[in-house]
């Protein structure tokens, strides 16, 4: 009967909801969103905690940074998978949301280590302009070491080039 | 018959994607809220790991309280259950408990908007704003600093000496607050801000002359960052007045000798230039000086004359270097007990800025109004979809919801869990990092 269409929202009766709920494997269990929410309390006091800890951020603010917003990852798939039903939808989901989540990442990832590394290839004179002091390397204690490593690099193109 | 054939080709609508329309136009919506939210927070990490290394305001700077932007969180986390909660009873058909949860919800949200307020107002009461006209955040302390400090200080100085003068020609006076400010900011004008000025021009060393007016950035605005490195420049900072207090004592003396000598030398000069007849009275020696002139033929008077009145620009020039003397006596004194004020604990944690509030001096903030920027940007975007999550709100509790509207229910759902989401990475990235 085309009154009762399956996927007629306001067809409750024999609606998607209805026919959704009934394979969902009951998922709409309020336990399962307890546990997601104390889940996600658990995590946003973890990310506090290594957030307020002054020897991680002394000592390697990466791994704070790193380990924030791996934090932040979980509990944003707990709130997409369980509260947004993510979960239990068909395949479109996947049409929608991935293609803006890797544009999304990609930016972040395009971005990132062009910040991140803009220092690599600074030349002396522009680290006497830099605004922030010279990183020194701590393997090679001495200037002169740094530039024998740089010939040794030259050598191994050399070499490349041969073969 | 024909005609019922007729009727089993009616057409039917075949949805591209098995969801109702309103679902489908929202979860559109929300991929490119999802690239909209990824492009403000590259922008962020692109500005925050982008200052000079190092300058990157920690929450304590800039007035930001890591446990109200948790306790936000927490509050966002609850209204993202009790909005799951109220679309499964709808979909159970208990309207009143749908309704209820949803009440719920929209206070919760009410509330993380009021908690948002509070801490803008923090924010803005201690002169942390986006933009110039009102923010009081100076990058790095230079002299284009210290004209910022004096100009805020002279206004207000200038304001109240005008009163002062209108209500002493009314035959009133000041009030014994406004007298009091009034004192402060000649105080703080002369003692702090002018004497680092002297001090960075006089200094013929550069470094020497930037550290006077890093000194005075300290004794306004001090962030002592949290860590070892935090309590060291602290130690420093004190030492540091600690030394310019031994130095002004030692320059003092100095002072104090030159001036005793200069009044010996007045006191000379002023024997000399005196009257010749009271010159008689008081000493034969000038008397006979005198009697020997007067013997001298022709030329005595002139040169008497010519005399005194060297001795009397002498005088002057040492009553010159005499004022000179005691004005710079004066200034240093009132140093000292600037170094006074500010060597005591309370100003050396919190600073003048805290100490006089209510002057709103401008205050160093390294990377200040980037941070003001991004922060005020993302969170201010952040809030606008939340104000809007509460617009829908009240649309939403004007129906019943039964379960022939849990779809709207749904739809609404989906929108505040995907700003739950955007809080999620904004609470790390704008208060823990």
């Amino acid at each position: 009967m085309a009154e009762h269409h399956p996927f007629d929202p306001r067809s409750p009766g024999h609606g998607y909801e209805a026919a959704a709920t009934d394979q969902e494997h009951g998922h709409a269990g309020v336990g399962k969103y307890v546990a997601v929410f104390i889940a996600l309390c658990v995590l946003t006091a973890i990310s506090f905690a290594v957030g307020n800890s002054a020897t991680l951020r002394h000592n390697s603010p990466g791994t704070m940074w790193a380990a924030m917003m791996a934090v932040s990852c979980a509990k944003a798939m707990l709130v997409i998978l369980f509260f947004m039903h993510l979960l239990w939808e068909a395949n479109w989901k996947y049409v929608l949301t991935i293609p803006s989540a890797m544009m999304s990442i990609f930016l972040l990832l395009m971005l990132i280590p062009d910040i991140g590394r803009r220092t690599d290839r600074y030349a002396e004179e522009r680290w006497l302009y830099a605004a922030e002091p010279k990183k020194e390397d701590k393997s090679s204690p001495g200037h002169d070491q740094k530039s024998a490593h740089d010939h040794d690099h030259a050598d191994q193109n050399a070499g490349k080039a041969k073969h | 018959m024909t005609h019922g054939h007729h009727a089993a080709v009616t057409l039917h609508y075949q949805p591209a994607l098995p969801i109702g329309r309103g679902k489908l136009c929202l979860w559109l919506f929300l991929s490119t809220e999802i690239m909209f939210f990824a492009g403000l927070i590259a922008t962020y990490i692109v500005l925050r790991f982008g200052v000079p290394a190092g300058t990157w305001p920690v929450p304590h700077d800039v007035h930001l309280q890591e446990w109200i932007g948790a306790t936000n969180t927490f509050v966002l986390i609850c209204s993202s259950v009790t909005i799951v909660l109220a679309l499964e009873a709808s979909k159970q058909n208990r309207a009143g408990l749908a309704k209820f949860w949803m009440l719920l919800t929209f206070v919760l949200g009410s509330v993380f908007l009021g908690i948002k307020a509070y801490e803008y107002k923090e924010k803005f009461v201690h002169g942390i704003y986006p933009a110039k006209p009102h923010s009081r955040i100076y990058e790095k302390p230079d002299l284009y600093y210290v004209q910022g400090v004096k100009l805020t200080l002279a206004a207000q100085r200038d304001r109240l000496t005008a009163k002062q003068g209108e209500l002493q020609q009314a035959g009133k006076s000041l009030s014994e607050s406004e007298a009091k400010d009034l004192a402060t900011l000649n105080n703080l004008l002369t003692n702090l801000v002018q004497w680092t000025e002297l001090k960075a021009v006089r200094e013929k060393d550069a470094i020497a002359s930037r550290l006077a007016i890093d000194k005075m950035a300290k004794a306004i605005y001090p962030h002592w960052h949290i860590g070892p490195d935090g309590d060291q420049t602290r130690k420093l900072y004190v030492n540091s007045l600690e030394r310019e207090r031994e130095d002004i004592h030692g320059d003092l003396q100095s002072v104090a000798k030159d001036l005793q000598q200069a009044q010996e030398q007045k006191a000379n000069l002023e024997k000399q230039t005196a009257p010749p007849q009271k010159a008689a009275e008081l000493s034969p020696v000038p008397a006979a000086t005198f009697v020997v002139l007067q013997n001298q033929p022709g030329a005595s008077p002139a040169t008497e004359a010519e005399q005194r009145s060297k001795a009397l620009g002498e005088l002057g020039r040492v009553q010159e270097r005499i004022d000179m003397l005691t004005l710079e006596q004066n200034r240093m004194n009132g140093r000292l007990e600037m170094i006074k004020q500010l060597e005591e604990e309370h100003v050396v944690k919190e600073g003048l800025v805290h100490e006089y509030a209510r002057f709103r001096l401008p205050m160093v903030i390294p990377s200040g109004n980037m941070w003001a920027s991004t922060y005020f940007l993302l969170t201010g975007f952040h809030a606008l979809h939340v104000l809007v999550g509460l617009i829908a709100f009240v649309l939403v509790l004007l129906y019943t919801l039964d379960h022939t509207k849990s779809h709207i229910l749904e739809n609404t759902g989906l929108y505040w869990h995907f700003v739950d989401l955007v809080w999620i990475f904004l609470f790390p990235l704008l208060y823990l990092f």
